[in-house]
């Protein structure tokens, strides 16, 4: 009978409840918004844990009124007419004044975080600049001279000031356990700060894009390495300086060819066709990068390789950085590699920034010290490189990076590529930026 | 109580005056059988959507999945959304707004009959702009939100959002002649003795929501001529080349937005202030205040729309006041709860299907309003915003609060409409799957996304602590398709095999249940003199209405408007039999609508192929629009 469910159906209700709230408190979710690691999210979770109680109590009065209710009142065989109320203005007054006091309650406390996380960032915070391009992320430290994308690196216990700025779409910066996200408009410059408790050193979190922004907006991922600040500076004098596998690194006065910030660039390159070789790669360069068997399970990459790319991974193995260094660097390739459209690899002067400071692809330097290509989608490693290289689109839909293999099918122009890398090439490619640590 | 006896003929045959055919269909000014149309369209493209649904679900069930592509994706969510709100909830509202205002009020038809059929078929033109795309992999793909400058077309070159912009401003013109309609029905129409604070409570709560209509829509209507003209004719409001603010977008639109978002759950609370009294035997409680708090809730919500934009940046001061003009709009939403429950208290609770979908709205919007107290908190918001814990508020609102409420409507009164039951059977199987799959699909949402889970992504890893949530929503979904389908069983099969219902068929106190079910073409035959709230239960169960005042309108009144006392009527006769002029069956508002859609169809050509063709269609279709609007003006009502 219908009526009996009620009764039947409220303890299996609390149950199920009560154990996914369980299930939520465990130690594997790794994008929690509840953890204290910032003074954001501690002071954003005290205020959610005030919104939940409060929350619970009206929801168990008022469900626990409504049970009750439904049960007391079923309608019986033989039972008089009910009394016809109409109305009450007591109940009313006392219904309306309980919630406002509630949201009293919920308006002080609210209104107070609000402005002490809005504030000011501290003095002596870490400028970080964060601009959003569809689908990836650039991020400037402009008092270091470093330019990287897709993967940050934060000192712990300083406190970080993004500002956060987007030439093209809406975007929106969110690293859930660290603190809240503020949206990337077009023609303004956004603010937020937290700071990462000292504790956190050598944490991995992972961020997420947080508004619509296009086709590969679930593929707009950030990376976070919380590190000590020692780590940090390491990690930031390095990523200054060219990479050990560039041109730079090869010829004197690698010093004065900084990857700039902004500066009006070298608009071409030296006028010989052939380049001189660079020194070796150093020894898995200078500075400290997260170390890749640490990495927790949330921050290695699941993402399965498309099958529509063909590639012999054996070709890997042969692959030539000298060479590939020449297709990528060398002008007089341009018609099989365009790299230099769009990217930046400091220390190879025909890949410094030109014109404006409006990147069109991530900057290279030191593409080998990330962990991660396509932000965040897939795990560095050779044969993922030599795909991405091969077909973009294919590997994130919607990318603006055209396929670089030659033969490779285009959507955007409906076609096949007329001009490319082969695959040996590639790996010639894929072995030269595998160098740039 | 006494029911008048059973028609011993089935409705049907004995719907005489109810003629058959398309051209009926497309010619009908009748507010009942455009209510009909509204209805069977909307419950279409409820299916439609519920697959777009229901296929995102399937996408999402596991991590890394490739069962959609993720420009596919892109347009089922979009077009979820789209059509779930303007071509699902909105139309269904229509339905009752068209069939029940006029039959609540004791009127014979809307005020410009001709005009509700022109709402009609300018919402199915709208509704056919949106949807036919996706069949064609153009469907609208920014979101059902489109923001600037992603809208634009250097960041959306094809046709998709052409389609989007234009469906939209079709159906703002559908929504705001709806609006001026009823809104001078119920000002003029209602029957003498009707105050307005003696009109059914649906209708009050209608009421509200036109006025909502016509402040709301022009806003949008303006955003929407920007991103036209933008994309179009090379102006450049949204444009970031010319410096423009994407924030300009995004405030017009929620401007539109959040007075949208009561008008998609006024007309379900309005059908369950309605449903709960009748099957507990006892009168709304708190008639009064449930009237003030919707007004208030139609008032209050034009103050809090930037509470959709914490995270943009607007300062320490904006968020501040939008913060708290949201937790204010909740005491007269939580008013209403309690005055629900306290109808019931006390009373002799009936079980049918109508009451389990109304107490299940109470239910459930109780759920969705505290969520959404709790994003009221911007620095909380900042977690919560753009996740799937606002998926979780928005659908246990939406899902939980107006589907259900139009559920329990339908229930209600689809013995009015067709003059049979539905089953209670099937009603039982479908409320309890529905109940359950609902939870089981949006509560789980509530952990993914405090725990990270981002909207609108077509894919997401493995790993990142949400699977088991994901993987709970698509089984939810699974049940929600089945119960759907059971309702479509009943609602189908239901015309002809129901039990026959009687003019009052479960007890209720208003005037629609004084006449014949389904109602004769003139609804009333005689005008009733209302005397107080519920004329029915005056005429048929006084003790219940003891307890309100009672007055009759002066004689002047009575006898210019031929009314005579509240009554049963049971005779069912043609119009013209009684000398009731009714309004004449046309074909102009759907020609019209037509050559409005024409005229949208040649703008869009603009994007296609040649302009000289494109500026020939569109022209055309203003012409055929301009000369049925003509003859339609300049031709007789009755």
């Amino acid at each position: 009978m219908a009526h009996k469910r009620p009764r039947q159906f409220a303890p299996v209700l609390f149950v199920a409840v009560a154990v996914l709230a369980l299930a939520a408190c465990g130690r594997q979710y790794p994008n929690s918004t509840f953890d204290h690691t910032t003074d954001f999210n501690t002071a954003v979770d005290a205020l959610w844990d005030r919104l939940l109680l409060l929350g619970t109590i009206v929801f168990v009065f008022v469900e626990a009124l409504l049970v009750y209710t439904i049960v007391r009142f079923r309608k019986r065989e033989g039972a008089p007419a009910p009394r016809q109320v109409h109305g009450h203005a007591g109940l009313e007054v006392a219904w309306t004044a309980i919630p406002v006091v509630i949201l009293a309650l919920i308006a002080v406390p609210t209104v107070r975080t609000i402005f002490k996380t809005q504030a000011k960032a501290p003095a002596g915070a870490l400028e970080v600049e964060v601009i959003g391009h569809q689908w990836w992320w650039e991020f400037r430290y402009p008092s270091l001279g470093v330019v990287t994308a897709n993967e940050l690196y934060l000192p712990a216990g300083r406190t970080a000031n993004f500002s956060l700025r987007t030439r093209d779409v809406v975007h929106s910066f969110w690293a859930p356990e660290l603190g809240g996200k503020r949206d990337l408009i077009t023609n303004r410059t956004n603010y937020l700060w937290y700071t990462p408790k000292d504790s956190l050193a050598g944490s991995v979190y992972n961020g997420f894009c947080t508004e619509y922004c296009g086709t590969s907006h679930a593929n707009m991922r950030i990376r976070v390495y919380v590190v000590t600040p020692d780590q940090f500076a390491s990690w930031a004098a390095h990523q200054k300086t060219p990479a050990a596998g560039s041109l730079a690194s090869a010829t004197a006065g690698a010093a004065r060819i900084a990857r700039g910030l902004g500066a009006a660039g070298v608009a071409g390159a030296p006028r010989a066709a052939v380049l001189p070789t660079p020194a070796p790669a150093a020894a898995n360069g200078d500075g400290y990068v997260f170390p890749r068997e640490q990495l927790p399970r949330h921050a290695v990459a699941g993402t399965p390789l498309p099958a529509g790319i063909a590639f012999d991974d054996a070709l890997l193995a042969q692959g030539d950085a000298a060479r590939g260094r020449d297709l990528v660097t060398n002008l007089a390739n341009l018609g099989k590699a365009q790299c230099r459209t769009c990217h930046v690899i400091g220390g190879e002067p025909s890949l410094l920034p030109r014109g404006d400071d409006d990147a069109k692809g991530p900057n290279l330097t030191h593409v080998a010290s990330r962990h991660t290509i396509a932000a965040g989608v897939y795990n560095f490693d050779a044969r993922t490189l030599a795909r991405w290289i091969k077909n973009a689109p294919a590997m994130k839909p919607g990318s603006i990076m055209p396929p670089q293999g030659l033969g490779e099918y285009y959507a955007v122009t409906k076609s096949r590529m007329p001009v490319g890398l082969t695959d040996r090439e590639i790996a010639d490619v894929v072995a030269y930026l595998m160098s740039l640590k | 109580m006494t029911t008048a006896a059973a028609p011993t003929v089935a409705p049907a045959e004995a719907a005489s005056y109810a003629p058959s055919g398309i051209w009926s269909w497309i010619t009908t000014v009748d507010h009942k059988r455009v209510g009909a149309l509204y209805l069977y369209s909307a419950l279409a493209f409820f299916i439609i959507g519920g697959l777009e649904a229901a296929l995102m679900r399937w996408q999402l069930a596991r991590p890394n999945q490739q069962i959609v592509s993720a420009e596919f994706y892109n347009q089922l969510f979009t077009m979820h959304g789209t059509t779930m709100v303007f071509l699902v909830i909105m139309p269904l509202s229509a339905a009752f707004f068209n069939y029940l205002i006029p039959l609540q009020i004791g009127a014979r038809d809307v005020a410009f009959p001709r005009l509700n059929a022109f709402s009609y078929w300018v919402f199915l033109a709208g509704g056919l702009f949106l949807t036919v795309p996706i069949f064609f992999n153009v469907a609208p793909n920014a979101g059902w939100f489109g923001y600037a400058p992603l809208t634009t077309r250097p960041f959306s070159p094809g046709l998709n959002i052409d389609f989007w912009v234009m469906g939209l401003q079709i159906l703002g013109v559908s929504s705001l002649a709806a609006a001026f309609n009823f809104i001078t029905t119920i000002i003029n129409m209602r029957a003498p003795g009707m105050t307005l604070m003696r009109m059914p409570i649906f209708t009050w709560m209608s009421f509200v929501v036109m006025f909502l209509l016509i402040l709301a829509f022009p806003v949008i209507t303006i955003a929407l001529v920007f991103l036209l003209f933008d994309r179009f004719f090379d102006t450049t409001f949204y444009s970031i080349a010319a410096n423009a603010d994407p924030l300009l977008w995004q405030h017009l639109f929620w401007i539109f937005g959040h007075p949208e978002v009561y008008i998609l759950i006024l007309p379900a609370f309005g059908l369950v202030s309605e449903i709960l009294p009748t099957y507990s035997k006892k009168p709304l409680f708190g008639y009064n205040v449930m009237v003030y708090s919707g007004i208030m809730i139609g008032f209050l919500g034009f103050g809090v729309w930037a509470h959709h934009m914490f995270a943009v940046g607007m300062g320490a001061v904006a968020d501040t006041i939008f913060a708290l003009t949201t937790m204010l709009i909740g005491i007269p939403t939580g008013v209403k709860i309690f005055n629900w429950v306290a109808t019931m208290w006390g009373g002799q609770l009936r079980f049918t299907t109508a009451m389990k979908f109304g107490i299940g709205l109470v239910a459930m919007f109780t759920i969705g309003g505290i969520s959404g107290v709790m994003h009221s908190s911007p620095p909380s918001d900042l977690q919560q915003s753009d996740t799937y814990f606002i998926v979780a508020h928005f659908h246990y609102v939406l899902f939980g609060g107006s589907i259900m409420g139009i559920f329990g409507g339908l229930y209600h009164y689809y013995p009015k409409l067709t003059g049979r039951y539905m089953s209670e059977t099937l009603g039982n199987w479908h409320f309890w799957l529905n109940f359950i799959g609902m939870n089981l699909t949006f509560f789980p949402m509530h952990y993914a996304g405090m725990l990270g889970m981002p909207r609108r992504i077509y894919t997401y890893d493995s790993g990142q602590g949400w699977d088991t949530f994901n993987l709970m929503s698509s089984v939810g979904t699974a049940l929600l398709v089945v119960s759907s389908a059971i309702f479509a069983v009943n609602f189908i099969r239901s015309r002809k095999r129901g039990a026959v219902a009687p003019n009052d068929a479960w007890g209720a106190g208003t005037l629609e249940w004084s006449i014949p079910s389904p109602p004769p073409e003139y609804n009333f035959a005689e005008i009733p003199v209302v005397t107080s709230r519920y004329p029915l239960w005056d005429l048929k169960a006084p003790e219940k209405t003891a307890g309100i005042t009672h007055s009759a309108p002066d004689e002047l009144v009575i006898t210019a408007s031929h009314a005579v006392p509240v009554h049963e009527e049971t005779k069912r006769t043609t119009a013209k039999a009684l000398g009731i002029p009714m309004p004449v069956p046309t074909a102009k508002p759907a020609v019209a609508a037509l050559g409005l859609l024409i005229g949208f169809t040649g703008l869009l050509y603009l994007h296609i192929g040649d302009q000289r063709v494109a500026i020939a269609v569109a022209v055309g279709g203003v012409a055929l629009f301009v000369g049925a609007l003509y003859a339609w003006l300049t031709s007789p009502l009755e």
